[in-house]
Parts: C-alpha cells; sequence; structure tokens
C-alpha cells in the first residue's frame, strides 16, 4: 500500500505541474472554437516567447517583467501578422482543412529551425537555476514555483471567463464560433474576434512558457510536444469546451504523474498517445458531459391529477 | 560522385512516399498523416532482420513491407469510421504512440537507432547499383498506381472520394476499398523504408516523426494533390533544391537548420503562390 503522504504529494505536483498544460490546452481549444483551427503555428508561437525571454534576461539583462512584457508584444504581433497575412488568405480562398493544417506546421518548423541556427539545440531555461524554494505543509512538499503557477493560472483562467461571458468582444467571439456568417450579418466584425482570440492564446501561450521555461529546459523542438499535448487535452475535453479542455489538461496530467506508481517514467508519454487515439476512436466529438438538469415543471393536467 | 548517388535515393525514396501517400490521401480522400510510421516499421523490420538473421535482404524488405501492409490494416480497421481532421489527428496520435515504443524498446536501439545494418552490396559502383534499383522500384510502383486508378477501381476510389454515399448506393464497399488503397500506400512506404535502411545503414525514431509527416504531405500538396506526376515533382523540387546547399562549404551545425529553412520557406511560398500544386489544376475537385 502506498504511503498517502507520497500520493498526496504527487497529486500536487500533478496539478501544479499541470498549470502550463491547462495555459497552452486553452490557448489552443480557443483558437479551435473561434476559428475553426487547428493551430499548429502556436508551437511557433512557443518557440518565439521563449527564446524572447531566454534572450532579452540573459544576454542583454534586461528585468524579468520587461522580458515577459517583450515576449508578450511579440508574440501576439506574429500571431496578428500570421493571421492577416496567412490564416485570412487561406480562409478568403477556402482553402481545405489540410492546407491550414500544412500552414501552420510548416510555419512552427520554420520557426524551430531559425531558433536552432540563433541559438542552437542545447536545452536553455529562463533563469539560470531551475530550484525554487520549497516549504512542507502536512509532509507534502510546495515549491514557490508551484504556488506561483497555480496562481498565474487561476487569475488567467479567470480573467478569460470574465472576459468571454461579461464583455460585448467576448461574447462576439462565441457569437462567431457559433456561426462567423450569422455573426457578421449582425454587425459583428468576424475578422476583430479571430485577431482577438489570436492575441488572448498569445498571452495564454506566453504565460504557458515562462512557467514551463522556469521549470525545465527547452530545445527548438520542444514546443511542438506541448502542441500535442494540448490537442490531446483539447479532445479528450470535447471540441468547442474550452474550460472542460482545462480540465482535462489536469486529468491528463494528473494521469501521467499517477502513472509513475505502476510504470517507469520512459513509458509517460505513450500513455498520452494512447488516451488520443482510442479518446478520438470511441468519443469522436470528444468525452460526453453529464449535466445536472432542472426537473421539467409538470404539466397542468398532471398536476392537477397529483393534487387529487 | 557517391554524394549524388545519395541524393538520387534519397530522391527516388520520397518519389515512393508521395506517390503511395498521395494514393491513400489525394485518390483516396482519407486524411492520415500517419505515412512515416509505415515508412519506419519497413526500415526497422528490414533492418532488425538483417542484423539478426542471416536471410537475404530481399526477404527482409518483403517482411517490412509484410509488417507496415498489417499495421495499416490495424489503423483502417480501427480509425476508418470517422473522418476529416479527426482522422488526421487520429493517424497522428497512432504514428507518435508507435515511434514512442520503437524510442523506448532496447531491441530497437531506442533513440540512437540502429546502426550496424548488413552491407549488402559492396563496391565502388554500390550507389549507382541501389540508384538503378530504386529507380526500377520507383518505376514499378508509380505505374501500379497509375494502372489501378486509370481503371475502373481507380474510378470507384475517386467517386468514393468525392461522394461516399452515391458510391456506397451503388453497392460498392467503401471499407474495403479504403483498406485496399491504405495497406497498398503503406505497404509501398514500407518498400521505401526497406530501401532505406539497407542503403544508409543507420535509421532512428527522428527520421520518422512530425516532421517526416508534413515532408511528404508536402510534396503531396505542392506538386499537385490527386494527379499522377504532381508527386514525383514535388518530391523532386523539395529533395533537390534544398540539397544546393551542401556546395557552399558551410560547417556542418549550419547546413541542417539552413537546409530546413529552404524547405520550409519555399512550402510556404509554393502555398500561397501556387496553392494548387506545381501541375495540379484549379478545378481538380479539392479545396486549396
Amino acid at each position: 500500500m502506498t504511503d498517502p503522504v507520497i500520493l498526496l504529494q504527487i497529486l500536487w505536483t500533478g496539478i501544479a505541474m499541470s498549470s502550463y498544460f491547462v495555459l497552452f490546452t486553452v490557448a489552443f481549444a480557443l483558437t479551435l472554437k473561434v476559428e475553426k483551427l487547428w493551430n499548429f503555428a502556436q508551437a511557433g508561437l512557443m518557440g518565439i516567447a521563449f527564446y524572447t525571454m531566454f534572450y532579452t534576461l540573459n544576454a542583454v539583462h534586461w528585468p524579468p517583467w520587461l522580458g515577459v512584457g517583450a515576449a508578450v508584444v511579440l508574440t501576439a504581433a506574429v500571431s496578428i501578422a500570421v493571421e492577416v497575412w496567412a490564416i485570412a488568405v487561406l480562409r478568403r480562398r477556402h482553402s481545405s482543412g489540410l492546407i491550414f493544417f500544412i500552414f501552420t506546421l510548416i510555419f512552427s518548423q520554420l520557426v524551430a529551425f531559425v531558433l536552432t541556427l540563433m541559438f542552437g539545440t542545447e536545452p536553455e531555461t529562463i533563469f539560470p537555476s531551475v530550484m525554487s524554494p520549497v516549504r512542507i505543509v502536512g509532509g507534502v512538499a510546495m515549491s514557490d514555483w508551484d504556488l506561483q503557477a497555480l496562481g498565474v493560472t487561476v487569475v488567467l483562467l479567470a480573467v478569460l471567463y470574465w472576459l468571454i461571458r461579461h464583455t460585448r468582444d467576448g461574447q462576439f467571439m462565441l457569437a462567431v464560433a457559433d456561426n462567423d456568417k450569422l455573426a457578421e450579418i449582425y454587425g459583428i466584425s468576424a475578422k476583430r474576434a479571430y485577431l482577438l482570440s489570436g492575441i488572448i492564446a498569445a498571452v495564454l501561450i506566453c504565460a504557458g512558457v515562462y512557467l514551463y521555461g522556469t521549470r525545465a529546459g527547452v530545445t527548438p523542438d520542444v514546443p511542438i510536444g506541448l502542441v500535442l499535448t494540448a490537442v490531446i487535452a483539447t479532445l479528450v475535453g470535447g471540441l468547442g469546451r474550452i474550460f472542460s479542455a482545462a480540465i482535462a489538461a489536469v486529468g491528463l496530467a494528473l494521469l501521467q504523474s499517477f502513472s509513475i506508481l505502476f510504470i517507469p517514467a520512459k513509458w509517460q508519454a505513450l500513455l498520452l498517445y494512447f488516451v488520443l487515439f482510442f479518446a478520438l476512436v470511441l468519443f469522436p466529438r470528444g468525452i460526453p458531459v453529464w449535466r445536472i438538469r432542472r426537473a421539467k415543471p409538470l404539466a397542468p393536467i398532471a398536476v392537477a391529477q397529483a393534487g387529487d | 560522385m557517391e554524394y549524388l548517388a545519395n541524393a538520387g535515393m534519397l530522391i527516388g525514396i520520397y518519389i515512393i512516399l508521395a506517390a503511395s501517400y498521395n494514393l491513400i490521401i489525394g485518390y483516396g480522400g482519407l486524411n492520415t498523416i500517419a505515412h512515416p510510421i509505415f515508412f519506419a516499421l519497413g526500415a526497422y523490420t528490414a533492418a532488425l532482420l538483417g542484423i539478426g538473421t542471416t536471410l537475404p535482404s530481399v526477404v527482409c524488405v518483403l517482411a517490412g513491407i509484410g509488417v507496415a501492409v498489417v499495421a495499416s490494416v490495424a489503423l483502417a480497421v480501427t480509425t476508418l469510421r470517422i473522418e476529416g481532421d479527426y482522422l488526421l489527428i487520429a493517424s497522428l496520435g497512432f504514428q507518435l504512440g508507435l515511434l514512442q515504443l520503437v524510442n523506448n524498446f532496447e531491441f530497437t536501439g531506442g533513440p540512437s537507432g540502429l546502426s550496424n545494418i548488413p552491407v549488402t552490396i559492396t563496391g565502388p559502383g554500390r550507389g549507382w547499383l541501389y540508384l538503378l534499383i530504386c529507380a526500377v522500384l520507383v518505376v514499378v510502383v508509380v505505374w501500379l498506381i497509375w494502372r489501378a486508378m486509370a481503371g475502373p477501381f481507380g474510378r470507384a476510389v475517386r467517386a468514393m472520394r468525392d461522394d461516399e454515399l452515391a458510391c456506397a448506393a451503388l453497392g460498392r464497399s467503401l471499407i474495403t476499398m479504403k483498406i485496399v488503397i491504405f495497406a497498398f500506400g503503406c505497404g509501398a512506404a514500407g518498400l521505401a523504408g526497406g530501401l532505406y535502411a539497407y542503403y544508409f545503414q543507420y535509421i532512428s525514431p527522428e527520421q520518422f516523426n512530425v516532421a517526416q509527416s508534413a515532408t511528404i504531405l508536402t510534396m503531396v500538396v505542392l506538386g499537385g494533390i490527386g494527379t499522377t506526376w504532381g508527386p514525383l515533382i514535388g518530391a523532386f523540387v523539395l529533395v533537390a533544391l534544398p540539397q544546393a546547399i551542401t556546395f557552399m562549404q558551410l560547417p556542418s551545425s549550419l547546413v541542417g537548420p539552413l537546409q530546413g529553412i529552404i524547405f520550409t520557406v519555399l512550402v510556404i511560398l509554393f502555398l500561397f503562390v501556387r496553392p494548387h500544386g506545381l501541375v495540379g489544376r484549379r478545378e481538380a475537385g479539392v479545396a486549396h
């Protein structure tokens, strides 16, 4: 029987580690929902975000807030450029999903090759050390990084929820996601919704990359693996359900974390691909979610009979 | 001269891959991107049999084709009820999962791959002899695909791609047709894998990753999807042009990324300048 403290430790570490998966997944799921686009170009954006932070903090020694800010600005600018000069053009041509897939994947590869040329293939981290102070709470080790990661993720998700539910732009994004042609008839700019979803995704990606890059080494080909994880979580969560995808990302991270009790660490990645494959084959529209529904009011006749 | 033979072999192998992939995605309309894993299965099976047994190389390559065909039927039976983007992503999961197995098993050499694949042809003319064999196989594969697609079976396959319901209403078994073209295309990828393993004598999992999927897919689309000559021209252009940089005497650490940049820039350029492919026609029925 495994010690409960060990189980709690795995649970805590799994939840903390899921933070960047959640951010990448939400970024991917948002773009998929609003733009109907499997945007593998987000791997390229991750690469740009990470190496901007790495360069500004380590080579030109900017303060962290400025380096992160520069990464957000550059990543958002590239996201806008890709949307305006590439995705919008393909959309106007009614290109097939295959062409979007090729473009977004090749764009990410182009970014990876350019970054390899500039920074090499050695793993780099945003700060020279990935260690952070640890405190023991009830026998469970909690690092400052864990708390920072959870805090950043919760705040960003709360802001995104508020943005989507309580602002006009957020509701316009939902309208475009439902039916872009109908939304445009009502005067909603689909172009603006696409750009906004791209910018939000860029911000989420920067936050996720910051968390990942302060915890583990990154090489130019790491981001494509991160996007694939986001794809898996998005599919398991169900297409068009951004926050369900986030929950799926947490679930997958926990599955990976707890799998070390049963299988060697090198097989953890395989677990994700099995989940992806079987989730698609068994639930091609995502794992169904059953909601608790309010009981329907009884029809007047039935109420009368019940009264008798 | 050895360099030219190497480049020629690469072009030949990619033509087989692109032509067979075109059969699946271009003619059959099955959006899968797992083609490199069948290439890998052919290569690894041939290499492992070559290393571990005394079987003739032809038998090892045939075994590689067999393993690729069996795996393709397994993928087809489980996934062909889903379609479009979902099939694309499921095939990606299948590819990455199997690649992870190859990466983790010790008998496949793990991430380092297999480097002690036996030499089957020796002497100064090795490269050219291999090139001749490869050229013959390219002609055979391309002719078989062309022949099949020019006949009644090909018309049925194209009808299935354009309208599955109408095709089924005519009494055609869609699943059988899908499995047949899938098995043939993936078997050809297994053949390309066997050739690759025996010629280059080194294989590793990273040669069969997602980037390889994008490469083969790009060759088909940029050449002209659903055409006979498109994948051939696409493979030739996208292998030959980045090779030009090797004549510039650059440090080896720069050659790889620069070739990658040339390749990806060419792809993006072609996607926007000639979206229907180099030999494809605008009215070919595929949205570009």
